[in-house]
């Protein structure tokens, strides 16, 4: 593990986080163990995948100018507001974790799952900067559904890029071994 | 992984599993005493991951043996061989083979 400098001021918040993360690990570490096993994580990991899926969708309905359509993505924040939470804290918050709380495998496996977090989140929020500016382009200024569906198409973009890593470290990371555990 | 950036990269095999197994060390007393957590020494053990020097170091320290001894760029043969592959028995009879 790597132990940050305390005297400048980034050391200092680093070394503030630190604790913070490590208080809260003591708080998360003994919750929802049943859903700690790979299997499980990864319905976890299906679960939010699906919910994505479903905010997409809520956006090419409002693309549509149906009235009802941005009420739909009431029902998908309560589908993801818990499960990213579950995924985060089955994880260990990784994804998220100061550099002092990993070990070099650790830490590894997080920078690459980041890495590609960062290639996802690029690509799909291109994808999403394309259709406004077609769209705005095509239509001549004057859609205004299209606008809106372009908005929840960058934020679904955004919240998948985001997430990308503690999917990624959830799906992989192997169920803990008898002999792991002291 | 490899902290190498470029070019092929070159296996380091190890004997952590065979170490820890002959000192009856679990991997969480392992990884305790190394400072890293358990997954990772499964991690170690299977290859998915060539440690840093501090790491390699760390673990030597444990095991009491030197570098050369617990990680190589060749596979390791078993550890009983090597000891005593080379030696030979006399036979029933007494005469040296």
């Amino acid at each position: 593990m790597t132990h940050p400098d305390t005297t400048s001021l980034i050391g200092r918040y680093q070394a503030y986080r630190t604790r913070r993360f490590l208080a809260n690990e003591r708080k998360w570490a003994q919750q929802l163990p049943s859903w700690r096993t790979r299997d499980r994580k990864r319905k976890l990991v299906v679960g939010l995948a699906a919910t994505f899926v479903f905010m997409f969708a809520v956006g090419v309905v409002c693309n549509f100018g149906i009235w009802w359509g941005p009420l739909l993505w009431l029902p998908a924040c309560a589908l993801f507001f818990p499960l990213l939470i579950a995924v985060r804290i089955v994880s260990g918050r990784q994804d998220d974790a100061p550099e002092a709380t990993l070990d070099e495998w650790e830490i590894a496996q997080r920078n690459s799952a980041r890495s590609i977090g960062l290639a996802v989140t690029q690509s799909l929020v291109t994808v999403a900067a394309m259709y406004l500016i077609f769209g705005a382009v095509i239509t001549d200024n004057k859609n205004g559904d299209l606008v809106y569906a372009g908005g929840i198409f960058v934020l679904t973009a955004l919240l998948i890029g985001s997430c990308t890593p503690a999917m990624i470290l959830a799906w992989t990371r192997p169920d803990l071994e008898p002999d792991d555990e002291s | 992984m490899s902290p190498v950036r470029r070019g092929e990269t070159l296996p380091i095999h190890n004997r952590i599993a065979v170490l820890r197994a002959e000192r009856r060390l679990s991997r969480a007393h392992l990884a305790e005493a190394i400072d890293v957590n358990p997954q990772t020494v499964g991690a170690l053990e299977r290859g998915d991951h060539y440690p840093s020097l501090d790491l390699a170091l760390r673990i030597c320290d444990v095991f009491g043996l030197p570098v050369e001894a617990v990680f190589a760029r060749t596979e390791f043969g078993p550890l009983s061989t090597e000891m005593y592959g080379r030696t030979t028995r006399p036979n029933a009879g007494g005469d040296p083979q």
